[in-house]
């Protein structure tokens, strides 16, 4: 099947129920996006499909041909994408890291449809999960990019 | 079948007590086989044998008579009643503890009239009443699978624990006279082959009636064949709604085409629904099991049975409802749509819509448009049990949420799946969550397959 | 060795006590005890003054350091760039910092090990990385001369260069770095140290080196990494720790899947290798295997789990349970003192089982290389061990075998060396048996199998009051089995203090005081969890302190002062914290948003630190919800404020979810809960604000990771016990029902 994952298309020899995450993974060697649980309860893996947070170990790829993909390695291509990191950065937001590329991706699609989510909002919607407990630090890193006077130019 | 059970003794008994003691030779009297001068198992030929093997995989006996990591049809399968335990038998050929002495003569009298060789009453867990339909062929095959097919296991049955008076089980001679129908299956003239073949699966081997079979108050089936509109219409059963296998638009099969049923019977899922609860078990250990051409003539036949639209209002279809869901902020004023957009919506989709035969669709899948909330409930406390076609585990299961959300939120978030994307049914309760959360207990992670040999 | 403070050198006390037999069962592997010996008689030596073995300063500036210790988002590289660079007079953002490699010459640690842990990094990593960075800088400075033809005493240096000031020439490090690894390194006896006022960088918010990798998903963790013809392999583990493998049922069925390389029988488990992950886990979830009981004796090595096995009976068992009692503290006469106390509290606590839930599965990559050398990527936390354990295994020499540990996914205690609990044996018996690379990662499902757990504890409280209701005798007997213990099959010779910190070592003056461990054999294999002794016994015990408040008519917070009177570090804590949360009030109160709310005060003495918080908090439709955390934390003194608030932080979000939501349950001799659907962790919604003040008290460094943790859940359960009126005496709260 054809896949476009970073604007890229790839042509894919895999079984159709196959998880988004896992032909990421495996086949295209895009390891930013994470395993954390397979079963739709951590969001380690969340990528964007068309815009939308996805959790990719839950999303058979049979599903996903005409749609767009974008993972944590193409974060940064996008403005918006670029500020979120931006504030991860200003932030210090990641502890071990392993859940980030999730938080990132949730975070952005959150900021994408939301410029400007009160706590309420955040609450909602950041429902990744982090062991290191950084949730305070993600609260205050998505606040900063609505903050950012630039913000409303996406 | 508890609250049943409990029933069936409660009218029974009295009823007998009068007529206890003038009928004691009735309740007694061995019923008659067509195989009396049968004898005994002898060299049975090994086709014989593969085809019987065939007819326990219709009749799905492996479900009740075999445990996880049990051996095959050694029985042991604990059946909790109000009043008491039941246990499944041993039905491998053990002489001592299984039926290894059973002539076929015997063996037809406990398959088709629910009398043991020991002149016992079976209950009616055991659907005897649907068996009474198999051929004489059949009868003949499968004793012949049961005698040198599978080996012999000596594994003692355990007792029922259901005390004296309540265990006493010759009142169920009455209740065979009043509800078991008698009789092998006979074709109807006026339907072809094919459709009396899915006739003779889906009420007789099959016993689909078993579960799908709303109750008399004696535990009877309320209608045994395709002349009932009762039939197959849908019941309550050990915790979960059996949905109606008739052409009912909403909560039944209407909206399925024969192919739609062929594919659910044979991978136990379509773009409609997938195999969950005990039908998951009936999948994995039976359905999946059948000829092409008997999933096709169960397809055939049930899609004959004409549905009942008196039950339900309009015809479903989809309404892009409650799109208000995606909105965070708007979430927390319409009760379940937090849960729904946190836990949900992430397999089964914001739209409700699933994805595609993977992960089921919740808009205006039956379980959403019936009016029994238990199969919801159920599984969403539980998660599901592992679906494995073809001996491959399914990619995606449903989790369990029982430690995650509380009665009132499981409560909510079905309201909220009732009441969206053009399904129209009641609120759910947190009482009857809570219900089931007591009676309950997670499904298993792992496959649980039954073996058979 | 040095009475040390509860920290992990005392886990290994017991190993360093008892020898080599304690070895092998102190984290399931036997350490040479020659090679212990010869460790522990180096340890008065200097360690980690191998320069060139730390330091790699290339052409471009840019310095690779060699970490002893491990990064798992703890902040120890940064911290360990701060340290070095202090001393080598060079800007820590200039650092690129690897986990180095197995090797004596890493063992930087006094106790002769090498181990990240105990919140031991810093503290224990400290002198001798300013010394390795001095020991730098004057290499480079000699270098400089001999470049410069000028005598070291007119050079100095400036951030990353050479200077001299005379000629006003300047040398780049990278210029001079090759020459200067050549030279030999100097006497570490009189290298001279960096005057503490002079800091630039230690003691400052240094940003992380990792964290626009970890904001990118540019970081690669073992579950990551990838070599050349590498297969992929997922395992399916017995049903209960001791079966082993019968026959399998559909053996050539599976072989046939698509993807599937081969299937393998390993100890106690079944292995399917292909050439992608997915299709090795599906085949080997469609392996029906016939596991067989356990053959008593034949697992000598292993606990074998029963079939019958409950928490929640062994719960019940453990407040039953009678038997020695073995003291870890006594002061005074307690009997008499109960005698004659005026009133007499008995209590019974517990504590419940909890997972470690690292995010990133167990992993392990291994590889064959022609010449018979042997190398394993994998998460580690301590990896002499492993690679003692990896030789013993594999019957290689230690040489040839090559560990190689990608950050951590996360740790909390999940990556020592815990026997049937860890992916790599499994990965090197299957490159074995392929003769490939092969990458095994463990689903979620088999982690939650074979995860060691946080003990559980039944503890019995008996306290006297005097006149005036306060606590002047104190007894404490925790029927439990301590987390070093409860690694193996056999209990050391000593007590194991990891069992009793935090019942142990409180500073509160209570004159006449016996506490106690009844040891009782947990059928669970168990390891060490965030803070390990103390994030379950500082619950039980500063809860119990609050109920005793309350039966003797004492506000919480001012018996705690009083019971601190004679300690001015914890005085001074204790008043800092409530300085920080605008005042003690206790209440129930009702807050501006209408809802009625309480706060609930603790304290701990972990990993050489103190700690003091304050939670408030409100039940919301039957939940508990923790709106404020305000801590104070005293670590004596510190090396990067901004870590040390993130690592508050993280373990304020750890010591809430256990408190709130987490315990694992067994029924059968089976995890109830096999993914986090069934084991619901900490979520953003109810993570609480978190308010965070340093005490630098200047007394001796302590840790910073653990710390944090032990005073949350006690400051919570104190809270809700003052807001309900219902005394809290067990985690976590979902299991107690609130009025909504
Ligand atoms: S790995 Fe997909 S949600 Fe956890
Ligand atoms: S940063 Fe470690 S799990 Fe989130």
């Amino acid at each position: 099947m054809e896949l476009t994952i970073n604007g890229v298309q790839h042509q894919l020899e895999v079984e159709p129920d196959t998880p988004l995450l896992w032909v990421l993974r495996d086949d295209l060697g895009m390891t930013g996006t994470k395993y954390g649980c397979g079963l739709a309860q951590c969001g380690a893996c969340t990528v964007l499909v068309d815009g939308q947070a996805v959790r990719s170990c839950v999303t058979p790829v049979e599903n996903l041909s005409g749609a767009s993909v974008t993972t944590i390695e193409a974060i940064e291509q996008d403005d918006l994408g670029k500020r979120v990191v931006a504030a991860w950065v200003k932030y210090q937001v990641p502890q071990c890291g392993y859940c980030q590329s999730g938080q990132v991706m949730a975070a952005t699609s959150l900021l994408r449809q939301h410029p400007h989510p009160t706590d309420q909002e955040i609450d909602a919607v950041m429902v990744n999960l982090c062991r290191c407990g950084t949730y305070n630090a993600i609260r205050a890193a998505i606040h900063d990019v609505c903050s950012d006077p630039t913000h409303g130019s996406t | 079948m508890n609250d049943r059970l409990k029933i069936i003794f409660a009218i029974i008994m009295p009823i007998s007590a009068v007529l206890a003691v003038g009928t004691t030779w009735f309740v007694n009297r061995i019923p008659a086989s067509r195989f009396e001068m049968a004898g005994s198992a002898a060299d049975e030929p090994s086709e014989l044998v593969a085809r019987g093997g065939y007819v326990a995989r219709l009749s799905d006996c492996v479900a009740c008579h075999s445990v996880p990591g049990g051996a095959a049809y050694a029985g042991g399968l604990k059946m909790a009643t109000p009043m008491g335990a039941v246990y499944t038998t041993n039905i491998t050929p053990d002489r001592n503890t299984g039926i290894g002495s059973y002539t076929l003569a015997d063996f037809d009298r406990a398959l088709r009239s629910g009398v043991a060789k020991d002149g016992h009453r079976l209950y009616p867990a055991m659907p005897y009443p649907s068996y009474a339909k198999l051929s004489d062929d059949d009868v003949k095959a499968l004793y012949a699978y049961f005698m040198r097919g599978i080996p012999a296991v000596h594994q003692q049955n355990r007792q029922s624990t259901i005390p004296w008076p309540l265990n006493m089980r010759w009142p169920l001679a009455f209740w065979n006279v009043v509800f078991a129908p008698s009789g092998v299956y006979h074709p109807d003239a006026t339907k072809d082959t094919q459709w009396n073949r899915g006739a003779y699966i889906v009420e007789g081997a099959g016993h689909c009636g078993a579960c799908h079979t709303p109750r008399g108050l004696a535990f009877n089936e309320k209608g045994t064949d395709s002349h009932s509109a009762a039939f197959v219409s849908g019941a309550l059963i050990d915790g979960w709604y059996a949905p109606s296998l008739r052409n009912t638009p909403n909560t039944g099969l209407g909206r399925w085409s024969e192919d739609d049923l062929f594919r659910f019977l044979k991978t136990g899922r379509n773009e409609h629904a997938v195999v969950f609860g005990s039908m998951a078990e009936a999948f994995n250990n039976s359905t999946q099991f059948f000829s092409d051409d008997d999933l096709r003539a169960v397809a055939h036949y049930l899609k004959s049975l004409p549905g009942d639209g008196t039950r339900e209002g309009a015809s479903w279809h989809y309404e892009p409802t409650q799109a208000a869901a995606r909105e965070p902020a708007k979430r927390q004023e319409l009760p379940g749509a937090q849960t729904y957009m946190a836990k949900c919506s992430f397999c089964h989709g914001a739209d409700g819509r699933g994805q595609g035969q993977w992960v089921p669709p919740l808009a205006g899948a039956a379980s959403s448009m019936m009016q029994d909330s238990s199969s919801s409930i159920n599984i969403t406390l539980n998660g599901s049990g592992r679906v494995v076609a073809a001996g491959v585990p399914d990619a995606y299961r449903m989790p369990s949420y029982r430690e995650q959300l509380s009665d009132t939120d499981i409560a909510d978030v079905l309201t909220f799946i009732r009441l969206s994307w053009g399904n129209r049914q009641s609120v759910v309760f947190a009482d009857d969550v809570k219900k089931l959360r007591d009676q309950t207990t997670p499904a298993n992670s792992s496959p649980v397959i039954l073996k058979t040999h | 060795m040095e009475a040390a403070p509860v920290n992990l050198s005392r886990r290994f006390f017991i190993l360093s006590s008892t020898g080599a037999a304690a070895g092998a069962f102190v984290l399931g592997i036997g350490l040479p005890t020659r090679q212990a010996r010869a460790q522990s008689a180096q340890a008065p030596t200097f360690r980690g003054t191998q320069v060139p073995a730390f330091l790699e300063i290339r052409p471009d500036n840019s310095i690779r350091l060699q970490s002893p210790f491990i990064e798992g988002g703890q902040g120890t590289f940064t911290a360990m760039a701060q340290i070095v660079g202090e001393e080598l007079d060079a800007d820590p953002a200039t650092f690129i910092v690897e986990n180095a490699p197995a090797g004596e010459e890493y063992v930087v640690m006094d106790n002769g090990r090498r181990v990240t842990g105990g919140s031991g990094s810093v503290r224990r990593g400290y002198l001798v990385m300013r010394r390795l960075g001095a020991l730098g800088r004057e290499m480079l400075l000699q270098a400089g001369a001999q470049h410069l033809g000028v005598p070291v005493s007119e050079l100095t240096t400036q951030p990353g260069q050479v200077i001299h000031a005379a000629s006003g020439r300047a040398v780049p490090y990278g210029a001079l770095a090759h020459a200067a690894m050549d030279l030999p390194v100097p006497d570490p006896a009189n290298v001279k140290l960096r005057d503490p006022s002079q800091f630039r960088w230690i003691g400052k918010p240094v940003k992380r080196l990792d964290i626009y990798e970890k904001s990118t998903g540019k970081v690669e963790y073992t579950v990551d990494v990838r070599v050349e013809g590498m297969l992929h392999a997922a395992v399916q583990h017995a049903p209960r720790l001791g079966m082993t493998v019968g026959p399998i049922q559909n053996e050539d069925q599976v072989r046939q899947m698509r993807g599937v390389h081969s299937i393998h029988r390993l100890p106690g488990a079944v292995a399917v290798v292909a050439e992608r992950w997915w299709h090795a886990k599906r085949a080997v979830e469609a392996l029906l295997v016939d596991w067989e009981e356990a053959k008593p004796g034949s697992a000598d090595a292993i606990r074998i789990m029963p079939a019958e096995f409950s928490s929640e009976e062994f719960r019940q068992h453990l407040a039953r349970a009678t038997g020695q009692e073995d003291d870890a503290e006594t002061k005074g006469d307690v009997n008499r003192a109960l005698k004659n106390a005026h009133t007499v509290i008995d209590a019974t606590y517990f504590s419940q089982y909890v997972n470690h839930a690292q995010l990133e599965p167990p992993s392990a990559l291994a590889r064959y290389n022609p010449d018979g050398t042997l190398e394993v990527w994998l998460p580690t936390q301590a990896p002499d061990m492993f690679r003692a354990d990896m030789a013993k295994r594999t019957g290689l020499d230690e040489a040839k075998i090559t560990i190689h540990s990608p950050l951590l996914g996360g740790f909390f205690g999940r990556h020592f060396l815990y026997n049937h609990a860890t992916a790599y044996p499994q990965a090197i018996l299957l490159a074995k048996a392929t003769g490939r690379p092969v990458k095994l990662i463990w689903t979620r499902e088999e982690e939650f199998l074979r995860d060691v757990l946080r003990p559980m504890a039944v503890v019995r409280f008996r306290a006297g009051l005097d006149a005036q209701g306060r606590p002047v005798a104190l007894e404490v007997v925790s029927a439990t089995e301590g987390p070093t213990e409860g690694g193996g099959t056999k209990r050391g010779k000593s007590l194991d203090p990891s069992a009793l910190e935090g019942l142990t070592n409180k500073s509160y003056d209570i004159p006449d005081r016996r506490i106690a461990q009844l040891f009782v054999r947990s059928p669970v294999a168990l390891g060490y969890w965030r803070s390990v002794g103390n994030s379950m016994n500082d619950f039980l015990y500063e809860s119990f302190l609050d109920e005793l408040a309350d039966k003797g008519g004492q506000d919480p917070y001012e018996l705690r002062l009083h019971l601190l009177r004679h300690n001015k570090r914890l005085t001074t804590l204790l008043k800092a914290v409530e300085e920080l949360s605008g005042g003690w009030k206790r209440g129930p109160f009702t807050a501006p948003d209408g809802s009625r709310r309480a706060r609930g005060v603790a304290m701990a003495s972990p990993f050489g630190s103190e700690a003091a918080a304050i939670a408030e908090v409100s039940v919301e439709n039957g939940r508990v919800r923790v709106h404020d955390i305000w801590e104070a934390i005293d670590p004596g003194s510190i090396v990067n404020p901004a870590i040390v608030e993130a690592q508050v932080n993280g373990a304020v979000a750890l010591g809430l979810s256990q408190i709130l939501l987490e315990e694992t349950v067994y029924e059968n001799g089976m995890p109830r809960a096999r993914n986090y659907d069934g084991y619901p962790i900490l979520t953003l919604d109810r993570m609480a604000r978190v308010h965070v003040k340093i005490v630098e008290s200047g007394e001796k460094m302590g840790g910073i990771g653990e710390p944090p943790l032990p005073a949350i859940p006690p400051a919570v359960a104190n809270a809700v016990s003052t807001l309900t009126g219902r005394r809290i005496r067990s985690m976590p709260l979902s299991r107690h029902e609130f009025a909504r």
